[in-house]
């Protein structure tokens, strides 16, 4: 009996990437929207369940080294696996309406699959290298994704900006993967982290070379300050992917930016020694939710809104990193499987309000919150989905929103970082602000006269439905993902 | 062969079918109800007498049961909540009084609303079945949470039977004041409830069966072992620890907790002020709501923990002088009242407040004699006087009254048998059991316990006024002549007016004589029934709800001892104080055309007519003082706390407006200000790292 190799979900978005260039290639001027269509949501859902069976089946409970410790699999990288995955899926099945229209329609699906690739292989990075070409292997698709209403000025304005700040976070985090290599003299994580056995050398290079790497993955998460490209690129881009990189994308960096620190820079070296890392993501969490909702307030455009908001949970999935500590056995693994089950409910209630926008964007009822006026008398089963989105997001018990983040600030309470938990506890309650104002409007406000709605996203319907019951499904079984997540981070600390 | 107990939950599920079939058929098949569902009302109440009687009958065979029948909340690690029922004697006594009085007053409503064409009749047979079944239930309960739950339902449903014309202007206000005046005294029986599961995680009152546990046990564990004997139980210990105060502290402000809803539903002063006003109900209602349900409930309560309270001197003192004062203090307002139902009302007050003086006092058995005689005797005063007002064309003034005594003989002599038990006269119901109230204050007055002795007088100068305004009632309304109209042609009464009230007339006379305690002494025979029904068996956990062990209790914990005197001349004196203030009414008012004498009285009348201004400053305290208070926290509300809030908000959306100012759209800004923060970053952490 043969077995499958451990990096199955990355060799299958790889390879539908592929073929669906081969579609194109060989019949390049028929509408093969669909069937392309199909094949990207068959190899993404081959990938997310590919991923989930490996979980089930214990494939994670180790890791398996691969191309000599460039790359792993373990827990973590399937966890990240199946949110991309999922994702992915979510975004193409959307996608198939919201291009119907389009000219390039092989293109887009096949960057989609090929940036789902590199985000799953962030996951699963071992080593400096390939988490920088994993990185930007996730990253120049979506430049290229969201710039792809080539006629559109928005788009292409929103996809430049996000070109030119990756470009410079890109550089700088290249910077700082060079001092790290000069410091320590290795790549790999687990070898970085071997070179501190013997004292900690070159304290200042090693530490400019941390703090610059830092800054490369809160480009990828969109956390202050690096977070200026969001909104834009958010609110330009095609709204699937705007979908795609808020929660995919951001679930991709936070991986590696788990595996990074917990791996290579053991807080219990490098905390006394050079920089107390855990410190820095304190203060990058506080920062970056406070901002994030604060901004998100003040918004007219629910997309900008959105795009806010996603910066803020940034600072929410923060705080697994921030309330790490010296020593800690379980609560660690607890506050970091916290987060990473926040990301994976983050992947469907995010991805289900941006594709709700997209279903607007499709019906062309404009951007503001007054545009939504009275959408639930026109298109109520949606709007019942997007008022789960909403309330899940802000932590209300409708979604499974409400579990993540109260496992999360429980998490924090119980490493003893109370005061992180309370500032996200305002935080949330003022995000409920600005949900609610979405839902106030699909619901309470009267629907202009020439509102009315043309055409039947079938797709976009699916998805924003399945998104939807997901975020609730997650709500009542949401102990299995729990466990998962929690022994994710087990196996993390452990290995 | 099913025993009796075992139907002992169909005892108040019978009026609870009849409340339903009451209401369903009401609503959409009217037409099929007969009578307006009386008949239901009376087939359910005979059943749950019935059921009631063969039950008591079953407890006298010293078959008890204490039975949980539905725990809706499970508790792990932790106290459950249930439904259960417990069948004492207390309980079956107090079964049979509840389901008769209850039955009694349904046959009567055919008389008094029925024949005198009342609209909404499905609405009021509804009421008057969820009032028995709450009461019924209730008195079943086996652990307090369920019997607040119960008392509330009585409220509720003496809110919707007050407030049963609710198209005139006094019942419905006097209905709220009876919701809101007795929810005041539950607040805190509630918080009570609370205290009492958290400090003993448990509210049952007698506990059976493996790992139960009663809370007056406990309690009296705990004290024992604070007295050095015995251990403390473990969850009392840990609770006492928190409050920081002694067993006998904590446990006496958790009784005075409870003792609120007491003071509220049995109208003790200062709370009592609902219950004149309560007169706007139907009068059947009336009789039901005094003689039965709602004022009984909170004497019950007190007797069916009496566990508890028998261990708190302090508690019991604080019992017996609110329930002496009350008892004086209702009396001496009764006195100058003109309607007939308001008389009977204050005579209520001031009845309960005699119970109370009996629980204060350590006479647990004359107390519930008292409840049980005054069930009686008052349920028949109240028919009687709702005959009165049936023949009266519903004028409730005395003065309009007078030589009804030949029109209507039947409800004279059935109301003069009340009277005269109510005034306390021998050998009618009331003389036995006021006087062996008054006769226990004595006791432990004069032995251990001085305090009470205040208590006592209080109760025996009531006795006067009693006698006072009982037979003042009885001369206006029946003797002399008529003065005026309708009394002189009165409207007649049918069978089902006059039959409750021979029923009643008969044991008003009678009932006093299971418990002739001052006869027992003289003739040294055994004829202290109630006494003997009421002691409890030994060797049982049901022992702990007997009076031996309550006496047990009240010597032991709370000090109480029995000075030697002997019966007779107590009663003696009570009872001439009963016949001299009957005999003032007689000079007074016993004469063909009796004039008001009130005047004598000077600046008190004003005084009484006001009710000691009761009234007047509880709207003061609700106008004066609350109001203006919940105006200050409402300044405070709406300024300090949403002003806060208000002031966040803004401060959040300002700076998110700036935040959105920084985010300008020009991508080399976002540059600049991106390297800014690694470079602040890399300061900032460089510095603290110490890398330079």
């Amino acid at each position: 009996m043969t077995e499958l190799p451990p990096l199955t979900p990355q060799l299958v978005l790889a390879a539908t990437a592929l073929v669906v260039f081969g579609i194109d290639t060989l019949s390049p001027d028929d509408d093969t929207n669909t069937l392309l269509a199909g094949v990207a949501t068959t190899g993404t859902l081959l990938s997310a369940g590919i991923a989930a069976w490996f979980l089930s089946a214990g494939t994670g409970d180790f890791s398996f080294v691969q191309f000599d410790g460039a790359l792993v699999v373990d827990a973590l990288s399937l966890f990240f696996a199946f949110v991309v995955g999922t994702v992915a899926t979510l975004v193409v099945v959307a996608s198939h309406d919201y291009l119907a229209d389009q000219e390039h329609v092989a293109e887009f699906y096949s960057l989609t699959l090929l940036a789902a690739t590199g985000m799953s292989l962030m996951a699963s990075a071992n080593s400096l290298v390939t988490v920088f070409i994993s990185l930007e292997l996730a990253s120049i698709p979506s430049y290229v994704l969201v710039s792809y209403l080539k006629t559109n000025r928005g788009s292409v304005e929103a996809g430049l900006k996000y070109f030119l700040v990756g470009a410079l976070s890109s550089a700088i985090m290249v910077y700082g993967i060079s001092l790290i290599y000069a410091a320590t003299g290795v790549m790999g994580l687990a070898p970085i982290a071997e070179t501190f056995g013997n004292g900690v050398e070159f304290v200042g290079v090693l530490g400019l070379g941390i703090v610059m790497l830092v800054a490369g993955f809160a480009f990828k998460t969109a956390s202050v300050p690096f977070h200026f490209w969001a909104p834009e690129a958010y609110e330009g881009a095609p709204a699937p992917v705007s979908a795609f990189i808020s929660s995919a994308s951001k679930a991709a960096g936070f991986a590696v930016l788990f595996r990074v620190f917990t791996t290579a820079f053991p807080l219990e070296v490098i905390a006394g020694s050079v920089v107390d890392w855990s410190l820095l993501f304190a203060a990058l969490a506080v920062v970056t939710m406070t901002l994030g909702n604060f901004a998100a307030a003040t918004q007219e455009n629910v997309k900008r809104m959105l795009a806010y908001s996603s910066v803020g949970h940034a600072g929410y999935v923060l705080i697994g990193l921030a309330a790490l500590q010296s020593g800690g056995g379980a609560e660690n693994s607890f506050v970091l499987g916290a987060s990473m089950m926040h990301l994976l409910v983050y992947g469907f209630m995010n991805t289900g309000a941006f594709l709700f926008v997209a279903l607007a964007e499709y019906w062309g009822v404009g951007r503001t919150f007054e545009d939504y006026n009275g959408l639930a008398e026109r298109a109520p089963v949606a709007c019942v989905a997007m008022t789960v989105f909403m309330f899940s997001l802000a932590g209300l018990p409708v979604g499974g929103g409400f579990l993540s983040k109260y496992v999360l600030f429980a998490g924090a309470v119980q490493s003893g970082f109370a005061w992180l938990a309370a500032v996200a506890a305002i935080n949330s309650a003022l995000s409920l602000f600005y949900y609610s104002r979405v839902v106030k409007a699909i619901w309470i406000e009267d629907p202009s006269d020439d509102l009315a709605l043309t055409g039947q996203p079938t797709g976009l319907y699916v998805a924003v439905l399945a998104a939807a019951v997901g975020t609730v499904a997650l709500l009542v079984a949401f102990d299995p993902v729990a466990q998962t997540a929690n022994h994710a981070a087990d196996v993390l600390f452990q290995l | 062969m099913a025993g009796a107990l075992d139907f002992t939950p169909a005892i108040p599920l019978l009026p609870f079918a009849s409340f339903l079939v009451a209401l369903l058929a009401g609503y959409f098949a009217p037409k099929l109800l007969p009578k307006g569902g009386a008949i239901p009302g009376i087939v359910a109440t005979a059943g749950s007498l019935v059921l009631s009687v063969w039950t008591f009958f079953a407890v006298s065979q010293g078959d008890y049961l204490s039975e949980t029948l539905y725990t809706w909340v499970v508790g792990q690690d932790t106290f459950s909540l249930h439904f259960g029922v417990l069948v004492d004697p207390l309980a079956a006594m107090m079964l049979v009084i509840v389901s008769l009085v209850a039955f009694l007053v349904h046959v009567f409503s055919l008389g008094y609303m029925n024949d005198e064409g009342e609209t909404g009749l499905p609405r009021y047979y509804a009421g008057l079945g969820l009032f028995t079944f709450s009461m019924l239930a209730f008195v079943v309960a086996d652990n307090l949470l369920m019997a607040f739950m119960f008392f509330e339902l009585v409220g509720l449903c003496s809110y919707l039977l007050i407030g049963f014309h609710f198209r005139e202007q006094g019942p419905p206000s006097a209905a709220k004041k009876a919701f809101l005046v007795t929810r005041f005294g539950d607040y805190f029986f509630l918080i009570g409830v609370v205290a009492v599961f958290a400090t003993f995680g448990t509210a049952r009152f007698v506990a059976t069966g493996d790992g139960a546990h009663a809370f007056p046990h406990m309690a009296e564990q705990a004290l024992a072992a604070a007295g050095g004997e015995g251990t403390m139980p473990g969850p009392v210990a840990d609770f006492l620890d928190v409050v920081g105060m002694s067993a006998q502290n904590w446990f006496s402000v958790v009784g005075l907790l409870v003792l609120g809803g007491v003071v509220g539903k049995s109208a003790q002063f200062p709370l009592h002020t609902w219950l004149p006003d309560a007169m706007e109900g139907p009068t059947p209602v009336s009789a039901l709501i005094h003689a039965a349900t709602m004022v009984a409930a909170g004497v019950y309560l007190v007797a069916r923990m009496y566990g508890f309270y028998a261990l708190l001197p302090t508690v019991l003192a604080i019992i017996a002088l609110v329930g002496g004062f009350t008892a004086l203090f209702a009396a001496t307002m009764g006195v100058v009242k003109d309607e007939l139902k308001q008389v009977l009302a204050y005579s209520t007050i001031s009845q309960y407040g005699y119970m109370m003086l009996g629980l204060g006092t350590g006479g647990y058995i004359a107390a519930t004699f008292h409840l049980m005689t005054h069930a009686f005797f008052k349920a028949l005063l109240f028919l009687g006087a709702g005959s009165v007002i049936i023949a009266m064309h519903h004028n409730e003034d005395m003065w309009d009254m007078g030589g009804l005594r030949e029109k209507m003989p039947v409800t004279y002599y059935t109301f003069l048998s009340g009277s005269l038990a109510l005034a306390g006269i021998v050998p009618f119901a009331g003389f036995w059991s006021k006087d062996e109230i008054l006769y226990e204050a004595l006791i432990y007055g004069a032995g251990e316990s001085p305090i009470l002795l205040v208590a006592y007088a209080m109760g025996l100068l009531a006795v006067f006024f009693t006698g006072f305004y009982t037979f003042r009632m009885v001369f206006l309304t029946f003797h002399g002549d008529a003065r005026s109209e309708t009394a002189k042609d009165p409207h007649g009464v049918g069978w089902n007016v006059k039959f409750p009230l021979v029923v009643l007339g008969i044991l008003a006379a009678t009932v006093g004589l299971v418990n002739m305690t001052p006869v027992a002494k003289f003739t040294g025979a055994h004829i202290e029934f109630l006494k003997d029904w009421l002691a409890g068996t030994e060797g049982t956990a049901f022992s702990n709800l007997g009076y031996e062990h309550y006496h047990h209790l009240l010597v032991d914990f709370a000090g109480y001892g029995a000075a030697d005197i002997a019966p007779y001349v107590p009663a003696a004196i009570s009872l001439a104080l009963a016949l001299g203030g009957a005999g003032l009414a007689w000079v007074l008012y016993n004469v063909d055309e009796p004039v008001e004498h009130t005047e004598k009285l000077g600046g008190a009348k004003t005084v009484l007519y006001n009710n000691y201004y009761q009234d007047e400053y509880q709207v003061w305290l609700a106008e004066g003082v609350t109001l203006p208070l919940a105006r200050a926290a409402d300044a405070f509300d709406q300024g300090v706390v949403d002003g806060v809030v208000n002031g966040i908000s803004s401060v959040s959306l300002f700076s998110g407006s700036r935040i959105r100012r920084i985010q300008s759209g020009v991508v080399s800004h976002y540059a600049a200000m991106l390297t800014l923060g690694l470079v602040a970053l890399l300061v900032v952490f460089g510095v603290t790292g110490g890398w330079f």
